[in-house]
Protein backbone atom coordinates (compact mmCIF):
# COMPACT_ATOMS: atom_id res chain seq x y z
CA UNK A 1 0.00 0.00 0.00
CA UNK A 2 3.06 2.25 0.62
CA UNK A 3 4.06 2.60 -2.90
CA UNK A 4 0.16 3.78 -3.83
CA UNK A 5 0.14 7.15 -4.28
CA UNK A 6 -3.01 9.20 -4.09
CA UNK A 7 -4.35 10.29 -7.51
CA UNK A 8 -2.75 13.32 -8.83
CA UNK A 9 0.23 13.28 -6.76
CA UNK A 10 3.40 13.85 -8.44
CA UNK A 11 4.50 10.43 -9.54
CA UNK A 12 1.64 9.63 -11.60
CA UNK A 13 0.71 12.93 -12.97
CA UNK A 14 1.38 11.72 -16.61
CA UNK A 15 -0.19 8.37 -15.67
CA UNK A 16 -3.49 10.94 -14.69
CA UNK A 17 -3.55 13.38 -17.65
CA UNK A 18 -3.57 10.36 -19.84
CA UNK A 19 -6.31 9.08 -18.42
CA UNK A 20 -8.43 12.09 -18.09
CA UNK A 21 -7.35 13.12 -21.73
CA UNK A 22 -8.65 9.30 -22.90
CA UNK A 23 -11.58 9.60 -20.64
CA UNK A 24 -12.68 13.16 -22.02
CA UNK A 25 -16.13 12.99 -23.15
CA UNK A 26 -15.05 15.14 -26.29
CA UNK A 27 -12.89 14.13 -29.55
CA UNK A 28 -9.53 15.58 -28.71
CA UNK A 29 -7.35 16.03 -31.30
CA UNK A 30 -3.63 17.33 -31.24
CA UNK A 31 -1.56 18.49 -34.55
CA UNK A 32 1.64 20.09 -34.94
CA UNK A 33 2.36 23.52 -36.51
CA UNK A 34 2.48 21.69 -40.32
CA UNK A 35 -1.15 20.74 -39.48
CA UNK A 36 -0.32 16.87 -38.85
CA UNK A 37 -2.00 15.04 -36.61
CA UNK A 38 0.41 13.96 -33.12
CA UNK A 39 -2.15 12.51 -30.55
CA UNK A 40 -5.82 11.95 -30.33
CA UNK A 41 -7.86 10.53 -27.38
CA UNK A 42 -10.38 7.38 -27.76
CA UNK A 43 -13.62 9.96 -28.63
CA UNK A 44 -11.76 10.80 -31.40
CA UNK A 45 -11.13 7.71 -32.38
CA UNK A 46 -14.82 6.43 -32.42
CA UNK A 47 -15.74 9.82 -33.44
CA UNK A 48 -13.94 9.47 -36.85
CA UNK A 49 -13.44 5.62 -37.22
CA UNK A 50 -10.00 5.75 -37.97
CA UNK A 51 -7.37 3.22 -35.53
CA UNK A 52 -5.43 5.08 -33.34
CA UNK A 53 -1.87 3.85 -35.93
CA UNK A 54 -3.21 5.54 -39.12
CA UNK A 55 -4.95 8.57 -37.00
CA UNK A 56 -1.53 9.64 -35.79
CA UNK A 57 0.53 11.08 -38.94
CA UNK A 58 -2.62 12.12 -40.77
CA UNK A 59 -3.08 16.00 -42.28
CA UNK A 60 -6.21 17.86 -39.93
CA UNK A 61 -7.73 18.54 -43.60
CA UNK A 62 -8.08 14.33 -43.73
CA UNK A 63 -10.57 15.51 -40.94
CA UNK A 64 -12.57 18.23 -43.22
CA UNK A 65 -14.96 17.35 -46.25
CA UNK A 66 -13.25 17.63 -49.38
CA UNK A 67 -15.16 20.66 -50.49
CA UNK A 68 -14.15 22.64 -47.99
CA UNK A 69 -10.22 21.55 -47.39
CA UNK A 70 -8.72 24.17 -49.53
CA UNK A 71 -10.43 27.09 -47.20
CA UNK A 72 -9.60 25.08 -44.04
CA UNK A 73 -5.83 25.29 -45.35
CA UNK A 74 -6.32 29.15 -45.23
CA UNK A 75 -8.14 29.59 -42.20
CA UNK A 76 -5.39 27.19 -40.57
CA UNK A 77 -2.84 29.76 -41.86
CA UNK A 78 -4.83 32.66 -39.84
CA UNK A 79 -5.15 30.64 -36.66
CA UNK A 80 -1.16 30.16 -36.45
CA UNK A 81 -0.35 33.73 -37.33
CA UNK A 82 -2.50 34.76 -34.77
CA UNK A 83 -2.78 31.67 -31.97
CA UNK A 84 -5.50 32.12 -29.18
CA UNK A 85 -8.24 30.04 -27.49
CA UNK A 86 -11.26 30.51 -29.42
CA UNK A 87 -14.23 28.47 -30.61
CA UNK A 88 -13.50 27.58 -34.08
CA UNK A 89 -15.99 28.54 -37.29
CA UNK A 90 -17.96 30.99 -35.00
CA UNK A 91 -21.77 31.22 -36.27
CA UNK A 92 -20.61 28.86 -39.27
CA UNK A 93 -22.20 25.37 -39.80
CA UNK A 94 -19.11 23.08 -39.14
CA UNK A 95 -19.07 19.50 -40.71
CA UNK A 96 -16.55 16.86 -40.01
CA UNK A 97 -15.61 14.20 -42.34
CA UNK A 98 -15.24 10.39 -41.10
CA UNK A 99 -12.98 7.87 -42.51
CA UNK A 100 -15.55 6.60 -44.60
CA UNK A 101 -16.23 9.60 -45.89
CA UNK A 102 -19.38 10.53 -44.39
CA UNK A 103 -20.18 13.89 -42.26
CA UNK A 104 -21.29 15.03 -39.46
CA UNK A 105 -21.95 18.92 -37.90
CA UNK A 106 -19.35 19.62 -35.00
CA UNK A 107 -18.30 22.18 -32.37
CA UNK A 108 -14.56 22.95 -32.01
CA UNK A 109 -12.94 24.60 -29.63
CA UNK A 110 -9.32 25.72 -30.34
CA UNK A 111 -6.67 26.19 -27.58
CA UNK A 112 -2.94 26.83 -29.45
CA UNK A 113 0.05 25.35 -26.62
CA UNK A 114 3.56 26.10 -26.89
CA UNK A 115 6.66 24.16 -26.95
CA UNK A 116 9.85 24.99 -26.78
CA UNK A 117 9.76 22.79 -29.90
CA UNK A 118 7.01 24.85 -31.59
CA UNK A 119 3.48 25.24 -31.26
CA UNK A 120 0.80 22.38 -30.76
CA UNK A 121 -3.13 22.83 -31.34
CA UNK A 122 -5.79 21.37 -29.04
CA UNK A 123 -8.82 20.70 -30.97
CA UNK A 124 -11.52 19.99 -28.82
CA UNK A 125 -14.47 18.25 -30.90
CA UNK A 126 -18.36 17.79 -29.83
CA UNK A 127 -20.64 15.63 -32.58
CA UNK A 128 -23.48 17.92 -32.49
CA UNK A 129 -25.30 15.62 -34.75
CA UNK A 130 -27.99 14.68 -31.73
CA UNK A 131 -28.24 18.16 -30.49
CA UNK A 132 -28.36 19.81 -34.18
CA UNK A 133 -31.46 16.85 -34.85
CA UNK A 134 -32.99 17.98 -31.77
CA UNK A 135 -33.17 21.78 -32.42
CA UNK A 136 -34.06 21.22 -36.12
CA UNK A 137 -36.97 19.50 -34.90
CA UNK A 138 -38.08 22.13 -32.03
CA UNK A 139 -37.92 24.72 -34.91
CA UNK A 140 -40.02 22.56 -36.96
CA UNK A 141 -42.46 21.60 -34.22
CA UNK A 142 -42.68 25.49 -33.12
CA UNK A 143 -43.03 26.92 -37.01
CA UNK A 144 -45.94 24.00 -36.97
CA UNK A 145 -47.33 25.23 -33.51
CA UNK A 146 -47.26 28.73 -34.85
CA UNK A 147 -48.78 28.04 -38.32
CA UNK A 148 -51.74 25.88 -37.01
CA UNK A 149 -52.27 28.67 -34.31
CA UNK A 150 -52.90 31.13 -37.30
CA UNK A 151 -54.99 28.66 -39.04
CA UNK A 152 -57.22 28.52 -35.90
CA UNK A 153 -57.09 32.13 -35.48
CA UNK A 154 -58.04 32.83 -39.25
CA UNK A 155 -60.43 29.91 -39.12
CA UNK A 156 -62.73 31.38 -36.43
CA UNK A 157 -62.71 34.58 -38.06
CA UNK A 158 -63.55 33.05 -42.01
CA UNK A 159 -65.77 31.23 -39.98
CA UNK A 160 -67.60 33.33 -38.10
CA UNK A 161 -67.88 36.18 -41.13
CA UNK A 162 -69.06 33.11 -43.19
CA UNK A 163 -71.87 31.94 -40.51
CA UNK A 164 -73.25 35.58 -40.29
CA UNK A 165 -74.57 35.74 -44.27
CA UNK A 166 -77.08 32.91 -43.60
CA UNK A 167 -77.82 33.99 -40.03
CA UNK A 168 -78.89 37.28 -41.03
CA UNK A 169 -81.18 35.91 -44.02
CA UNK A 170 -83.04 33.36 -41.63
CA UNK A 171 -83.16 37.10 -38.98
CA UNK A 172 -84.78 38.95 -41.80
CA UNK A 173 -87.13 36.88 -43.56
CA UNK A 174 -88.00 35.53 -40.21
CA UNK A 175 -88.91 39.37 -40.16
CA UNK A 176 -90.89 39.20 -43.23
CA UNK A 177 -92.89 36.07 -42.17
CA UNK A 178 -94.19 37.51 -39.44
CA UNK A 179 -94.71 40.49 -41.06
CA UNK A 180 -96.75 39.45 -44.09
CA UNK A 181 -97.84 35.57 -43.19
CA UNK A 182 -98.49 36.00 -39.07
CA UNK A 183 -102.21 36.13 -40.16
CA UNK A 184 -102.07 32.32 -41.39
CA UNK A 185 -100.00 31.11 -38.60
CA UNK A 186 -101.75 29.71 -35.50
CA UNK A 187 -100.57 30.64 -31.97
CA UNK A 188 -98.37 27.89 -31.96
CA UNK A 189 -96.93 28.57 -35.46
CA UNK A 190 -96.34 31.89 -34.20
CA UNK A 191 -94.49 30.83 -30.64
CA UNK A 192 -92.71 28.41 -33.14
CA UNK A 193 -91.71 31.55 -35.63
CA UNK A 194 -90.59 33.66 -32.15
CA UNK A 195 -88.46 30.52 -31.01
CA UNK A 196 -86.40 30.77 -34.27
CA UNK A 197 -86.26 34.53 -34.29
CA UNK A 198 -84.90 34.64 -30.64
CA UNK A 199 -82.49 31.66 -31.38
CA UNK A 200 -81.16 33.37 -34.58
CA UNK A 201 -80.98 36.60 -32.93
CA UNK A 202 -78.67 34.96 -29.71
CA UNK A 203 -76.44 32.84 -32.71
CA UNK A 204 -75.91 36.40 -34.12
CA UNK A 205 -74.46 37.40 -30.64
CA UNK A 206 -72.36 34.13 -30.38
CA UNK A 207 -70.52 35.03 -33.96
CA UNK A 208 -70.33 38.49 -33.02
CA UNK A 209 -68.05 37.41 -29.49
CA UNK A 210 -66.60 34.69 -31.71
CA UNK A 211 -65.01 37.57 -34.04
CA UNK A 212 -64.19 39.86 -31.05
CA UNK A 213 -62.47 36.85 -29.60
CA UNK A 214 -60.71 36.00 -32.50
CA UNK A 215 -59.60 40.03 -33.01
CA UNK A 216 -58.21 39.75 -29.76
CA UNK A 217 -55.25 37.94 -31.28
CA UNK A 218 -55.49 38.37 -34.93
CA UNK A 219 -55.17 42.60 -34.64
CA UNK A 220 -52.73 43.42 -32.10
CA UNK A 221 -50.74 46.61 -32.09
CA UNK A 222 -47.49 47.12 -30.68
CA UNK A 223 -47.09 47.67 -26.83
CA UNK A 224 -46.73 51.17 -25.91
CA UNK A 225 -46.64 53.12 -22.07
CA UNK A 226 -49.99 52.44 -20.95
CA UNK A 227 -51.08 54.51 -17.27
CA UNK A 228 -53.83 51.98 -16.30
CA UNK A 229 -55.10 54.81 -14.03
CA UNK A 230 -56.30 56.23 -17.48
CA UNK A 231 -57.65 53.36 -18.84
CA UNK A 232 -60.12 52.98 -16.00
CA UNK A 233 -61.21 56.57 -16.39
CA UNK A 234 -62.33 55.83 -19.86
CA UNK A 235 -63.91 52.73 -19.17
CA UNK A 236 -65.91 54.62 -16.22
CA UNK A 237 -66.92 56.94 -18.31
CA UNK A 238 -67.83 54.90 -21.36
CA UNK A 239 -70.00 52.77 -18.85
CA UNK A 240 -71.37 56.10 -17.12
CA UNK A 241 -74.46 55.17 -18.20
CA UNK A 242 -74.77 51.65 -16.62
CA UNK A 243 -72.90 52.75 -13.89
CA UNK A 244 -75.56 55.09 -12.93
CA UNK A 245 -78.56 53.13 -13.54
CA UNK A 246 -77.07 50.45 -11.18
CA UNK A 247 -75.98 52.99 -8.69
CA UNK A 248 -72.94 51.05 -8.52
CA UNK A 249 -70.05 52.13 -6.31
CA UNK A 250 -66.31 51.77 -8.28
CA UNK A 251 -63.98 52.38 -6.14
CA UNK A 252 -60.28 52.99 -6.75
CA UNK A 253 -58.14 51.25 -3.71
CA UNK A 254 -54.34 52.37 -4.72
CA UNK A 255 -53.51 54.72 -7.81
CA UNK A 256 -52.70 52.10 -10.78
CA UNK A 257 -49.14 52.12 -12.22
CA UNK A 258 -48.22 52.80 -16.23
CA UNK A 259 -47.02 49.31 -17.97
CA UNK A 260 -46.38 48.20 -21.85
CA UNK A 261 -49.23 46.92 -23.09
CA UNK A 262 -51.53 47.14 -26.01
CA UNK A 263 -53.69 50.31 -25.25
CA UNK A 264 -57.05 49.09 -26.77
CA UNK A 265 -56.38 45.49 -25.43
CA UNK A 266 -56.03 46.82 -22.19
CA UNK A 267 -59.29 48.95 -22.40
CA UNK A 268 -60.80 45.98 -23.30
CA UNK A 269 -59.29 43.95 -20.70
CA UNK A 270 -60.63 46.68 -18.06
CA UNK A 271 -63.87 47.27 -19.55
CA UNK A 272 -64.86 43.50 -19.35
CA UNK A 273 -64.06 43.15 -15.62
CA UNK A 274 -65.90 45.93 -15.05
CA UNK A 275 -69.09 45.24 -16.81
CA UNK A 276 -68.92 41.45 -15.72
CA UNK A 277 -68.99 43.27 -11.99
CA UNK A 278 -71.94 45.73 -13.38
CA UNK A 279 -74.15 42.63 -14.13
CA UNK A 280 -73.18 39.90 -11.35
CA UNK A 281 -74.57 42.35 -8.21
CA UNK A 282 -76.50 40.75 -5.44
CA UNK A 283 -79.54 40.83 -6.30
CA UNK A 284 -81.53 44.26 -4.83
CA UNK A 285 -77.59 45.85 -3.61
CA UNK A 286 -76.05 48.25 -6.07
CA UNK A 287 -73.08 47.06 -7.28
CA UNK A 288 -69.60 47.23 -5.62
CA UNK A 289 -66.15 47.03 -6.94
CA UNK A 290 -62.92 48.02 -5.56
CA UNK A 291 -59.54 47.98 -7.88
CA UNK A 292 -56.62 48.33 -6.16
CA UNK A 293 -52.68 47.30 -7.39
CA UNK A 294 -49.67 46.12 -6.03
CA UNK A 295 -46.32 44.88 -7.18
CA UNK A 296 -45.15 41.68 -6.11
CA UNK A 297 -41.91 41.88 -7.56
CA UNK A 298 -39.83 44.57 -9.27
CA UNK A 299 -40.91 43.31 -12.81
CA UNK A 300 -44.92 42.61 -12.51
CA UNK A 301 -47.92 44.17 -11.06
CA UNK A 302 -50.51 42.71 -9.38
CA UNK A 303 -53.98 44.11 -10.02
CA UNK A 304 -56.80 43.34 -8.04
CA UNK A 305 -60.87 43.41 -9.09
CA UNK A 306 -63.20 42.72 -5.97
CA UNK A 307 -66.50 42.86 -6.62
CA UNK A 308 -69.29 41.82 -3.86
CA UNK A 309 -71.75 40.30 -6.29
CA UNK A 310 -73.12 36.82 -6.24
CA UNK A 311 -69.89 35.30 -6.80
CA UNK A 312 -69.53 31.19 -7.60
CA UNK A 313 -68.52 27.78 -6.42
CA UNK A 314 -64.89 27.76 -6.23
CA UNK A 315 -64.93 24.53 -8.33
CA UNK A 316 -65.41 27.04 -11.56
CA UNK A 317 -62.64 29.25 -10.54
CA UNK A 318 -61.18 27.80 -13.85
CA UNK A 319 -64.16 27.05 -16.30
CA UNK A 320 -65.60 30.88 -16.41
CA UNK A 321 -62.25 31.63 -18.04
CA UNK A 322 -63.44 29.09 -21.04
CA UNK A 323 -65.00 30.22 -24.29
CA UNK A 324 -68.93 30.28 -24.46
CA UNK A 325 -69.07 29.46 -20.20
CA UNK A 326 -71.65 30.59 -18.50
CA UNK A 327 -73.12 29.90 -15.03
CA UNK A 328 -76.28 31.26 -15.39
CA UNK A 329 -79.03 30.44 -17.50
CA UNK A 330 -80.30 33.21 -20.08
CA UNK A 331 -83.26 34.45 -18.50
CA UNK A 332 -80.95 35.23 -15.60
CA UNK A 333 -78.05 36.88 -16.67
CA UNK A 334 -77.78 37.88 -20.51
CA UNK A 335 -74.23 37.04 -22.96
CA UNK A 336 -72.68 34.89 -24.37
CA UNK A 337 -69.45 33.89 -22.11
CA UNK A 338 -66.97 35.24 -23.99
CA UNK A 339 -65.92 38.36 -21.84
CA UNK A 340 -63.58 36.63 -19.60
CA UNK A 341 -62.60 34.28 -21.95
CA UNK A 342 -61.08 37.62 -23.76
CA UNK A 343 -59.62 38.93 -20.76
CA UNK A 344 -57.34 36.01 -20.36
CA UNK A 345 -56.67 36.00 -23.72
CA UNK A 346 -55.46 39.46 -23.22
CA UNK A 347 -53.97 38.63 -20.20
CA UNK A 348 -51.77 36.02 -21.45
CA UNK A 349 -51.09 37.67 -25.24
CA UNK A 350 -49.00 40.11 -22.43
CA UNK A 351 -47.14 37.41 -20.79
CA UNK A 352 -49.35 37.32 -17.81
CA UNK A 353 -51.90 35.62 -16.33
CA UNK A 354 -55.74 36.29 -15.20
CA UNK A 355 -57.65 34.01 -12.11
CA UNK A 356 -60.62 34.13 -10.17
CA UNK A 357 -61.65 33.67 -6.44
CA UNK A 358 -64.75 33.68 -5.51
CA UNK A 359 -67.49 32.50 -2.80
CA UNK A 360 -71.07 32.12 -3.73
CA UNK A 361 -73.01 34.65 -2.35
CA UNK A 362 -69.88 37.33 -1.16
CA UNK A 363 -68.61 37.98 -4.15
CA UNK A 364 -65.74 37.72 -6.67
CA UNK A 365 -62.14 38.46 -7.07
CA UNK A 366 -60.26 38.77 -10.27
CA UNK A 367 -56.83 38.91 -9.78
CA UNK A 368 -54.50 39.97 -12.55
CA UNK A 369 -50.73 39.98 -12.78
CA UNK A 370 -49.11 41.80 -15.83
CA UNK A 371 -45.25 42.32 -16.37
CA UNK A 372 -44.03 45.62 -16.22
CA UNK A 373 -42.00 45.34 -19.24
CA UNK A 374 -42.99 43.12 -22.73
CA UNK A 375 -40.15 41.30 -23.86
CA UNK A 376 -39.05 43.10 -27.52
CA UNK A 377 -40.64 40.55 -30.57
CA UNK A 378 -37.90 38.93 -32.46
CA UNK A 379 -37.35 40.80 -35.68
CA UNK A 380 -39.88 38.30 -38.48
CA UNK B 1 -91.58 60.34 -51.36
CA UNK B 2 -88.85 59.65 -54.38
CA UNK B 3 -90.28 60.30 -57.73
CA UNK B 4 -91.30 57.76 -60.13
CA UNK B 5 -88.71 58.12 -62.21
CA UNK B 6 -85.72 57.29 -60.39
CA UNK B 7 -83.84 54.05 -61.28
CA UNK B 8 -82.40 52.60 -58.66
CA UNK B 9 -79.86 50.31 -59.74
CA UNK B 10 -78.41 46.96 -57.26
CA UNK B 11 -75.60 45.52 -57.82
CA UNK B 12 -75.49 42.25 -55.90
CA UNK B 13 -74.90 38.39 -56.92
CA UNK B 14 -77.01 37.33 -53.34
CA UNK B 15 -80.45 36.64 -54.71
CA UNK B 16 -81.84 36.99 -50.99
CA UNK B 17 -80.07 39.91 -50.76
CA UNK B 18 -81.60 41.58 -53.80
CA UNK B 19 -85.17 40.61 -52.24
CA UNK B 20 -84.50 41.53 -49.09
CA UNK B 21 -83.04 45.24 -50.16
CA UNK B 22 -85.85 46.11 -53.26
CA UNK B 23 -89.05 44.92 -50.29
CA UNK B 24 -87.06 47.63 -47.48
CA UNK B 25 -86.88 50.36 -49.83
CA UNK B 26 -90.70 49.35 -51.01
CA UNK B 27 -91.52 49.41 -47.49
CA UNK B 28 -89.63 52.41 -47.39
CA UNK B 29 -91.79 54.16 -49.62
CA UNK B 30 -89.46 54.19 -52.89
CA UNK B 31 -91.64 54.60 -55.82
CA UNK B 32 -88.74 54.69 -58.71
CA UNK B 33 -87.85 51.73 -60.69
CA UNK B 34 -85.35 49.00 -59.69
CA UNK B 35 -82.79 47.50 -61.77
CA UNK B 36 -80.99 44.15 -60.67
CA UNK B 37 -77.26 43.21 -61.82
CA UNK B 38 -75.35 40.41 -60.47
CA UNK B 39 -71.99 41.29 -61.00
CA UNK B 40 -69.78 44.12 -62.11
CA UNK B 41 -69.88 43.34 -65.41
CA UNK B 42 -73.43 43.53 -65.79
CA UNK B 43 -73.25 46.75 -63.88
CA UNK B 44 -71.13 48.30 -66.75
CA UNK B 45 -72.63 46.64 -69.69
CA UNK B 46 -76.46 47.91 -68.46
CA UNK B 47 -74.92 51.29 -67.97
CA UNK B 48 -72.99 51.11 -71.47
CA UNK B 49 -76.95 50.51 -73.00
CA UNK B 50 -78.72 53.15 -70.73
CA UNK B 51 -76.32 56.13 -71.45
CA UNK B 52 -79.68 58.22 -72.50
CA UNK B 53 -81.31 57.08 -69.05
CA UNK B 54 -78.67 56.97 -66.06
CA UNK B 55 -79.94 55.51 -62.76
CA UNK B 56 -79.85 58.34 -59.97
CA UNK B 57 -78.41 56.15 -57.51
CA UNK B 58 -76.33 52.41 -57.76
CA UNK B 59 -76.03 50.39 -54.53
CA UNK B 60 -72.86 48.58 -54.73
CA UNK B 61 -72.20 44.95 -53.14
CA UNK B 62 -68.40 44.26 -53.39
CA UNK B 63 -67.73 40.93 -53.32
CA UNK B 64 -68.89 39.38 -56.53
CA UNK B 65 -68.48 37.01 -58.82
CA UNK B 66 -66.45 37.50 -62.50
CA UNK B 67 -66.03 41.59 -61.70
CA UNK B 68 -66.37 42.97 -57.99
CA UNK B 69 -67.61 46.05 -56.56
CA UNK B 70 -63.89 47.32 -56.45
CA UNK B 71 -63.02 46.55 -60.15
CA UNK B 72 -66.63 48.09 -61.22
CA UNK B 73 -65.93 50.90 -59.42
CA UNK B 74 -62.54 51.27 -60.86
CA UNK B 75 -64.04 51.53 -64.23
CA UNK B 76 -67.03 53.93 -63.37
CA UNK B 77 -65.00 56.72 -61.81
CA UNK B 78 -62.79 56.65 -64.93
CA UNK B 79 -66.00 57.26 -67.20
CA UNK B 80 -66.58 61.07 -67.64
CA UNK B 81 -70.51 60.92 -67.41
CA UNK B 82 -71.29 57.70 -65.10
CA UNK B 83 -68.06 59.31 -62.19
CA UNK B 84 -71.36 61.92 -61.72
CA UNK B 85 -73.47 58.63 -60.27
CA UNK B 86 -73.90 58.69 -56.61
CA UNK B 87 -72.93 55.27 -55.59
CA UNK B 88 -73.60 53.59 -52.15
CA UNK B 89 -71.31 50.64 -51.06
CA UNK B 90 -73.85 47.82 -48.83
CA UNK B 91 -71.89 45.12 -48.21
CA UNK B 92 -71.82 42.41 -45.41
CA UNK B 93 -68.42 43.92 -44.71
CA UNK B 94 -67.34 46.61 -41.77
CA UNK B 95 -63.35 45.81 -42.26
CA UNK B 96 -61.42 48.97 -42.11
CA UNK B 97 -59.71 48.22 -44.98
CA UNK B 98 -62.97 47.69 -47.00
CA UNK B 99 -64.17 51.14 -45.99
CA UNK B 100 -60.95 52.94 -47.16
CA UNK B 101 -60.68 51.32 -50.39
CA UNK B 102 -64.41 52.31 -51.30
CA UNK B 103 -63.72 55.71 -50.14
CA UNK B 104 -60.09 56.11 -51.95
CA UNK B 105 -61.94 54.88 -55.37
CA UNK B 106 -64.51 57.32 -54.69
CA UNK B 107 -68.12 56.43 -53.36
CA UNK B 108 -70.41 57.91 -52.27
CA UNK B 109 -71.24 55.85 -48.94
CA UNK B 110 -69.76 52.93 -47.29
CA UNK B 111 -73.04 50.65 -45.54
CA UNK B 112 -72.82 47.56 -43.73
CA UNK B 113 -75.80 45.56 -44.11
CA UNK B 114 -77.76 45.24 -41.14
CA UNK B 115 -78.24 42.41 -39.43
CA UNK B 116 -82.47 42.56 -39.40
CA UNK B 117 -85.00 43.55 -41.83
CA UNK B 118 -86.15 46.31 -39.71
CA UNK B 119 -82.71 48.02 -39.63
CA UNK B 120 -82.19 47.25 -43.34
CA UNK B 121 -85.65 49.42 -43.50
CA UNK B 122 -84.50 52.33 -41.61
CA UNK B 123 -81.24 52.52 -43.86
CA UNK B 124 -83.24 52.50 -47.22
CA UNK B 125 -85.53 55.12 -45.54
CA UNK B 126 -82.00 57.15 -44.82
CA UNK B 127 -80.94 56.39 -48.40
CA UNK B 128 -84.22 57.69 -49.51
CA UNK B 129 -84.18 61.10 -47.54
CA UNK B 130 -80.97 61.66 -48.52
CA UNK B 131 -79.59 61.43 -51.74
CA UNK B 132 -83.10 61.11 -53.47
CA UNK B 133 -84.91 63.58 -51.51
CA UNK B 134 -82.12 66.16 -49.98
CA UNK B 135 -79.58 66.63 -52.34
CA UNK B 136 -79.02 67.84 -55.65
CA UNK B 137 -78.02 65.12 -58.24
CA UNK B 138 -76.53 65.77 -61.44
CA UNK B 139 -78.85 66.28 -64.33
CA UNK B 140 -79.29 63.05 -66.67
CA UNK B 141 -78.66 63.59 -70.59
Amino acid sequence: MASASPPGSLTDHDEVFRLVFEAAPNGIVVIDAQGTIVLVNRQAEKMFGYERQEFIGLRIEDLVPKRLRQAHVQHRKGFSENPSQRVMGMGRDLHARRRDGSEFPVEIGLTPVKFPSGMLVVSSIVDTTERTRTENELRRYAAELERSNADLRNFAHVASHDLREPLRKITAFGERLRKHCAGSLDERGCDYLQRMTDASHRMQGLIEDLLAFSRVSMHRLPVQDVDLDKVLDTVLEDLEIRIGETGAVIERATPLPTLQADRSQMGQLFQNLVSNALKFHQPGQPPRLIVSAACPSPRRVRLEFQDHGIGFEPQYAERIFGIFQRLHGRQEYEGTGVGLAICRKIAELHHGSITALGKPGTGATFVLELPLHQPTPPAS
Amino acid sequence: MSPANTILILADDDPDDRLLTREAFEEAGYQGTFQFVEDGRQLLEYLDHSRKSLPGIILLDLNMPRMSGYEALSELKADQALRRIPIIVLTTSSADEDVLRSYDLGVNSFITKPASFQELTEVAKRVIDYWLETVKLPPQH
